[in-house]
């Protein structure tokens, strides 16, 4: 008999609840501390209120009892951000919107009050097509002495970072978790089919041994590296496939790179992604309070935010079928 | 805020630039970047200063980035020479975990507590630029609060050949300034306005006041990232971008006339032609190393 398993288990639930509470301690009285007048979050305490870490502290704060005023000034600060289009801008004095808009789209899914702004984010996505896959673009890619640098299929048509720009496995992954918010009677009706190219085009962009960088999976026939920003965010993405053969290797791939990661942010999302997708926790991985004496997460709101996420139990903001709108 | 004046090349003074040659990173790097910003009559008292490093990607080998041991001390010799703050700032391009990167080059063990002293510029406030030069089709940018606002801006890039641009040296490293967070990972918006234009129009509205380009491991063949580490034991100092990438070129056994951004640069940002560059220290023909390049490039080759 193994006497070693409860002893085990009890270490188990320990370090769970020490990280739940170094998440209450730190993390949520740091997202609290740093929201701005207006609502909105900046990228550091302090600093002007921006879309992303607004959507990121959101999502944090949503998982903890008592932060009501926040969220409702939060939700608030998004709602009031958004353009006339539908779009949201990476910055308050931009007027032309971005790929912020799916994480707006996403966060304001589980408020209430923000159906008719979300409807109009998702219009906006399903409107917004990259430029480097038009059917011209793609006649004049044939005749490039540029087309054998990084091969890709150019059928797959994504999502870019700003618009009349390339598709890129980021902004294309929150588009998609972005068009899994809501109702299907409130989707556009090219949803599906951008739904469709979008998977299409993340995995076409997967590198050769699994995972993901920003999209360029071979460059003059040199296997990119993956990296585990741009994975967590696509196996995210395509989640419904749980045991889909590129899914599987690319789960793999992020297990591995645990042991190596030396960032509070990167640590986050890849033990958000693998508890999204069931998988135990590697014991070989950093502790975040190790990492937290360390650097202070460097002030980043985000990695207070993904941090909390990564640490709080449950995970309904992942799933827009268990979420509940405050 | 820094002032940008253009000024054509042919009302500029000559520029100066100082080689130096480095056995490698364990040497006493301090004493002689401090012996060689000497040279430059640099007014750095109780200024703010912006070490902008060339951080691309994790690089536990130190082939890729500008090296630690570099920016650490240059970083200590710009505080010597009175300067108020001296910060340390980057956006890498691929990959939006920063900390990541510079925990992978242990900058923290050069440099200390980074709270502080880093700059993450893809999160930076930023401000709304309008462009002076109409190189590309880009008529303004967002650009990072603290680039602008600092009173010296020193370029430190790594000395590598490019895939895309032909060579990546103190004027290339400029493209770290854009702010992801406006323009993504990678920042695509440039590639779409043509890099060698993007260059310009970024150096003219943040040009850097100073050059420091580590050369003592650079990176030829398929650089910035998958190239090969190629040994040039250098580092080159300059009061100008242009003449200092030009000069590195020259190392490189590369032709900077045909790198098509540094010509057009050598029109209004700075000096190209030897006869305008005032050269100390080491003689090119004395460290000069050919770098390979991609076939695409062989044109730039002498």
């Amino acid at each position: 008999m193994d006497l070693a398993w409860p002893l085990r288990l009890a270490s188990d639930e320990m370090e769970a609840a020490s990280e739940t509470s170094f998440a209450e301690a730190i993390c949520v009285p740091f997202l609290r501390n740093a929201q701005n007048a207006d609502g909105g979050w900046g990228y550091h305490p302090k600093s002007e209120s921006r879309v992303e870490p607004t959507c990121w502290a959101l999502h944090a704060l949503r998982g903890w009892s008592g932060e009501t005023e926040a969220l409702t000034r939060g939700f608030q600060y998004l709602r009031t951000a958004q353009l006339a289009d539908g779009s949201w801008p990476s910055t308050p004095a931009e007027k032309t919107g971005c790929w912020v808009t799916s994480l707006s789209c996403w966060v304001l899914a589980q408020a209430a009050d923000s159906s008719a702004n979300v409807a109009a984010g998702l219009r906006w996505l399903c409107q917004d097509w990259p430029a480097d896959t038009t059917p011209w673009r793609r006649f004049l890619a044939k005749f490039s002495s540029q087309r054998d640098v990084a091969p890709i299929n150019n059928a797959y048509r994504g999502w870019s970072w700003t618009p009349g720009t390339s598709s890129w496995v980021e902004p294309t992954s929150f588009a998609l978790i972005a068009l899994e918010q809501g109702t299907p009677q409130s989707f556009p009706a090219e949803a599906a089919k951008r739904r469709e190219l979008g998977e299409g085009l993340l995995y076409d962009r997967m590198c050769p041994g699994g995972g993901w960088n920003c999209g360029n999976p071979l460059v003059y026939g040199v296997p990119g590296e993956p990296l585990v920003v741009p994975t967590m965010c696509a196996l995210l993405a395509l989640r419904h496939q749980p045991s889909r053969r590129e899914n599987v290797m690319s789960l793999d791939w992020l297990e591995s790179a645990v042991a190596t990661i030396q960032s509070a942010g990167s640590l986050a999302l890849a033990k958000i992604c693998i508890a999204a997708y069931g998988r135990d926790w590697p014991r070989n991985a950093l502790v975040f309070q190790a990492l937290y004496e360390k650097s202070g997460f460097l002030d980043s709101v985000q990695v207070a935010a993904w941090t909390s996420l990564a640490l709080a139990a449950g995970s309904d903001w992942l799933d827009p079928a268990g979420a509940k709108a405050i | 805020m820094r002032e940008q004046t253009l000024v054509p090349s042919f009302r500029r003074p000559p520029s100066k630039v100082v080689i130096r040659r480095v056995a490698n990173y364990e040497q006493d790097l301090s004493t002689l970047i401090h012996e060689s910003l000497s040279t430059f009559s640099l007014t750095v008292k109780d200024k703010t200063v912006l070490l902008k490093p060339n951080l691309v990607g994790l690089d536990p080998l130190g082939v890729m980035n500008t090296h630690s041991a570099v920016i650490a001390a240059t970083r200590e010799c710009f505080l010597r020479l009175g300067a108020a703050q001296v910060f340390v700032g980057d956006g890498p391009a691929m990959d939006r975990d920063t900390e990541a990167i510079i925990e992978s080059v242990r900058l923290r063990e050069y440099l200390g507590p980074l709270g502080n002293t880093f700059v993450d510029l893809n999160v930076d406030d930023v401000e709304r630029i309008r462009l002076q030069t109409h190189a590309s089709r880009l008529r303004e940018l967002y650009l990072p609060k603290t680039a602008l606002g600092v009173d010296l801006l020193v370029s430190m890039p790594k000395l590598k050949t490019h895939h895309w641009a032909g060579v990546t040296l103190s004027l290339k490293n400029m493209f770290g300034i854009v702010p992801g967070s406006c323009y993504g990972w990678p920042k695509n918006v440039l590639h779409w306005a043509g890099i060698d234009r993007a260059i310009l129009d970024i150096n003219a509205a943040a040009r850097p006041d100073f050059a420091i380009v580590d050369g003592i491991v650079g990176m030829e063949g398929n650089g910035p990232v998958q190239g090969t580490p190629k040994g040039s034991g250098v580092l080159v100092f300059g009061n100008d971008p242009v003449a200092v990438d030009a000069t590195c070129c020259r190392v490189m056994g590369l032709v900077p006339e045909r790198v098509k951004y540094l010509s057009r640069a050598g029109t209004f940002l700075g000096h190209l032609q030897t006869n305008k560059i005032q050269q100390l220290g080491e003689s090119i023909a004395s460290v000069r190393t050919p770098f390979a390049v991609l076939p695409a490039f062989r044109t730039i080759a002498e």
